[in-house]
């Protein structure tokens, strides 16, 4: 087990994700308790004090967003779920919503409280599908048991859920975007400012956590925020759920504790690369994130800083694991082909950019390339940098550049021998 | 007020302002293709891009003022910037200027020679899409040379509010669509798109094709489609680029108009009445003056018209709403003490035609109703029965309705039955061949300036009044 476990605490059961068995493990007792013996200042308070970090792919402190929202400004304030898991390579959240929905409920019961949320939502990415059966089963049973849509005890707190399924789209994971398609339009990304938290959800003041940001809040009000900070390390405290694919024997969910060290993680949790190949690189956090080769990921320990210092971050912890063999164009394409088809088009960098992009690499899989084409892309990256209003341009040209900077050999032999060096294999 | 620093120049801002409007203020250029002062900001083209110092780069059309913030329009990074979002932008751009009614008034063109200057670093072949797409009887869509601004869905969503355009599909397979439940055939602004449009996606059939824009020369006027006055450019020939071997009426006929922006009455909008101003000037013109319908020369018929209102005792006069401020001051001045005058409409909403909206269009068809009854009254066109002579000025009028036996005076400018049943029918010069000013329904006055010359053959109505007065200054 890598670490210590916040989330998976409990063995998985067929019935494990009911709102019986949630009961039976002290489920709702942390809310009940908050509403009678906290106030919503002090649930902000051990959020912030806990340093949790969005555990979407941004890292941005859970308790400084939450600040921004203003309580008693007499104007509606909303809490939103992002549950749009899109990132290729990351299943994480998934696991939360299949197994443990009750537990993402509790903690977004506890953070409308904080937040003086009436009203929150769920916006649940539209292939999933047991995922989505069991959220919407949990939130009626939710319903049903009295902790959704009255007043819960004497409090006076009430809070509503609305499970909103998406239609396919990746830009609105991004929470702005997620807004957009939320309120019924094309899931556009909007320019800052203003931010959500000031003008969001209906120009009001909106608070869009990761499923895993949410389902850490229960645990951080119920045991402190001290005991959160035990776990993991100084600067990223408590665990990160851990999707891992790719060439690994044992793909799948884990929870990892910030910190642990990643070899060891590959080898010993996961079992290590499939087939005993040499590992070649790492993506460490969803195909945004930039790639790492194997000898960045030796010396490396699971962490957000130790990541962002080695110029990569652990993202949305979709972590992709790639043996040696594997053709890193190939590879590019398949990358580029998902921004290009996931760019939603709204500005020009990235809706002409990933695209451009995609083309230049595919004829560098067809051997077609032309010597200028890695000038090229790293032109097409450096000016989607920044420059874009949502991050899937950015990230687009990060993927690039990455591939590029520690791959570069693959790609001029692609290019000059118009053929790949491994011939194309990726699997 | 806010002080902040642009390029090393010390501004002041409200604090509500952005830094793209602080900088055009004073005198800054940033080049923008989605952002428009009358629509929300969409921030997508990226044109605006400016530096913050210690900040980076972020779009100066959606960046508040802070103090003290030193901003950056044109630094090295600005300008590589800038090229690569030309680049970006012209990518999958067919850059058929040749071809494109837009050329000469192009912001991609003109942004292109000024930021960029560069040929393509693509060599791939360009994107194909859907081309002379009919959004209406009116517009043509080119989505080829479309840039996704969005200022056109922005204008049909928050101007217009017809929410007749869209966009389909995403990444650069986007397209601007017609909605499918909405027509932009009924929305009545939806020609200033074609204005709005920073490139040639949004033609107008009418003026496609028709001429090169550095041919035309625009002309201050104002459209006399309703009481609202909107200002307009109406663009013809320039005096340079006469064409010789076509017909000579292509030199002197409206080509196009465009709106003339103006924040006290119309904003940077008209509607489409005000497009279509060649369907009201250029109707088949009356220049032949005539006595019952007996061809004669304007200086006779002015003999005539001069006779018959000496010798009348009750003379009485409808006047025209759609004449000049001058022309009707002419008439107070010359013939006022003569005539019995009122006010008639000239004109009535056609049938299907928007009567009155929220944004521009008035129910009043006319365009100087209120000048007219500033100095005429507002009492309804009826004559007294004693009425033995009456001029009739303009359009509109019911021969039938008029006191029996008295003879008729006729000005007006096109070509009527009723002309050949005046006893003297005088022909008029149309707006577009004098100088003058209307007041709108508001009360704001604005001027219009000729286009063309009049043939002589016409009479010029502030003319005319003094020379059907002469006599009588002459005889007292």
């Amino acid at each position: 087990m890598p670490g210590r476990q916040l989330l998976m605490t409990f063995p998985l059961t067929v019935g494990s994700h009911t709102l019986a068995e949630y009961r039976a493990r002290g489920g709702y007792t942390t809310l009940e308790h908050a509403l009678q013996q906290r106030t919503p200042q002090e649930i902000t308070q051990a959020v912030t004090a806990a340093g949790l970090q969005g555990r979407g792919g941004a890292m941005f402190p859970t308790g400084r967003k939450w600040a921004v929202v203003v309580p008693g400004d007499g104007q509606p304030h909303y809490l939103v779920a992002n549950a749009d898991e899109g990132e290729p390579g990351t299943f994480k959240d998934r696991w939360i919503l299949e197994h443990a929905p009750h537990l993402l409920l509790e903690g977004m019961l506890l953070s409308a409280y904080a937040l003086e949320a009436r009203h929150c939502f769920i916006y649940i990415r539209g292939e999933f599908d047991l995922p989505y059966r069991r959220v919407a089963a949990a939130v009626e049973e939710a319903y049903a048991a009295g902790w959704l849509g009255k007043p819960i005890g004497d409090s006076g707190f009430a809070c509503d859920i609305v499970v909103y399924r998406g239609a396919g789209a990746y830009v609105a994971g991004e929470a702005s975007g997620l807004l957009s398609s939320l309120e019924g339009k094309k899931s556009y990304p909007r320019n800052r400012p203003p931010r959500l938290t000031v003008r969001g959800l209906y120009q009001r003041p909106t608070v869009v956590n990761n499923v895993e940001s949410l389902s850490n809040v229960a645990g951080i009000v119920a045991h402190g925020a001290a005991a959160f900070r035990a776990v993991g390390t100084d600067k990223s405290p408590g665990t990160r759920l851990i999707s891992v694919s790719g060439h690994i024997e044992r793909p799948g969910v884990y929870e990892v504790e910030l910190g642990y060290p990643w070899r060891r993680f590959i080898d010993e949790d996961c079992g290590g690369v499939l087939g005993d190949r040499p590992l070649k690189a790492v993506i460490p956090g969803g195909i945004s994130s930039q790639v790492l080769t194997a000898r960045e990921v030796e010396t490396l320990h699971l962490s957000h800083e130790e990541l962002w210092s080695a110029g990569s971050t652990l993202g949305t912890g979709g972590m992709i694991v790639i043996a040696e063999g594997t053709c890193m164009v190939h590879l590019l394409q398949i990358m580029l082909r998902f921004y290009h088809h996931e760019s939603c088009g709204q500005c020009t960098p990235c809706r002409e950019g990933t695209g451009w992009m995609h083309r230049i690499i595919n004829r560098i899989v067809a051997g077609e390339g032309r010597p200028e084409d890695i000038e090229r892309l790293y032109y097409i990256a450096k000016y989607n940098d920044g420059t874009t209003i949502c991050g899937l341009g950015d990230a687009a040209g990060y993927a690039v550049s990455a591939m590029l900077d520690k791959f570069r050999d693959e790609f001029e032999f692609s290019i000059a021998h118009k053929r790949s060096r491994y011939e194309g294999h990726i699997e | 007020m806010t002080e902040l620093v642009i390029n090393g120049k010390p501004v002041q801002a409200r604090a509500d302002q952005t830094v793209l409007e602080v900088a055009l203020a004073s005198g800054f250029y940033v080049p923008t293709f989605c952002w428009h002062p009358q629509l929300s900001t969409a921030g997508n083209c990226r044109m605006c891009l400016v530096e913050v110092e210690g900040r980076g780069l972020d779009i100066a059309c959606n960046m508040p003022v802070s103090a003290g913030m030193h901003v950056l329009t044109d630094s090295e990074d600005v300008k590589a910037h800038r090229k690569a979002m030309l680049q970006f932008i012209t990518l999958n751009h067919p850059v058929d200027c040749g071809i494109c009614d837009k050329a000469g008034e192009c912001r991609l063109q003109d942004y292109h020679y000024t930021y960029n200057g560069e040929r393509s670093k693509s060599g791939d072949p360009k994107l194909r899409s859907h081309k002379l797409v009919n959004l209406s009887d009116r517009i043509l869509l080119d989505n080829e040379r479309c840039i996704l601004c969005l200022r056109c869905t922005r204008f049909t969503h928050e101007i217009s509010k017809s929410m007749a355009l869209g966009v389909e599909r995403r990444g650069d397979a986007s397209a601007i669509c017609a909605a499918a439940d909405r027509s932009l055939a009924l929305d009545p602004y939806s020609d200033n798109l074609i204005d709005l449009c920073p490139v040639g996606a949004l033609q107008s059939r009418e003026f496609l094709y028709k001429a090169r824009v550095w041919y035309l020369q625009p002309t201050a006027s104002i459209c006399p489609g309703c009481a609202r006055g909107c200002t307009v450019q109406i663009w013809h020939r320039k005096a340079d680029w006469q064409l010789k071997a076509l017909d000579a009426r292509q030199n002197s006929c409206i080509v196009r108009v465009t709106p003339l922006e103006n924040p006290a009455v119309n904003g940077p909008w008209i509607c489409n009445k005000g497009r279509d101003l060649a369907r009201i000037f250029e109707r088949r013109r009356a220049e032949q003056a005539m006595l019952k319908g007996t061809p004669v020369a304007l200086d006779a018929a002015v003999d005539a018209a001069r006779a018959l209102i000496q010798g009348a005792r009750h003379p009485a006069a409808l006047i025209s709403n759609w004449a000049s401020n001058e022309e009707l001051a002419a008439f107070k001045r010359h013939l006022g003490g003569r005539f019995t005058a009122r006010v008639k409409r000239d004109c009535e909403p056609q049938p299907g035609e928007p009567l009155q909206d929220d944004l521009l269009i008035r129910a009043d068809k006319n365009p100087n109703t209120a000048g007219a009854q500033a100095l005429f009254g507002d009492g309804p066109p009826t004559l007294p029965a004693a009425t033995d002579l009456v001029l009739i000025w303009g359009e509109g009028c019911d021969f039938a309705a008029l006191p029996h036996g008295a003879p008729v005076i006729y000005l007006n400018s096109y070509l009527q039955p009723e002309n050949g049943h005046a006893d003297v029918f005088l022909p008029l010069s149309v707006q577009t061949e004098r100088r003058g000013h209307y007041t709108n329904f508001a009360g704001t006055v604005s001027e219009f300036q000729p286009c063309f010359r009049k043939s002589d053959s016409v009479a010029d109505a502030e003319a005319l009044f003094e020379a059907l007065a002469l006599p009588a200054a002459v005889s007292a």
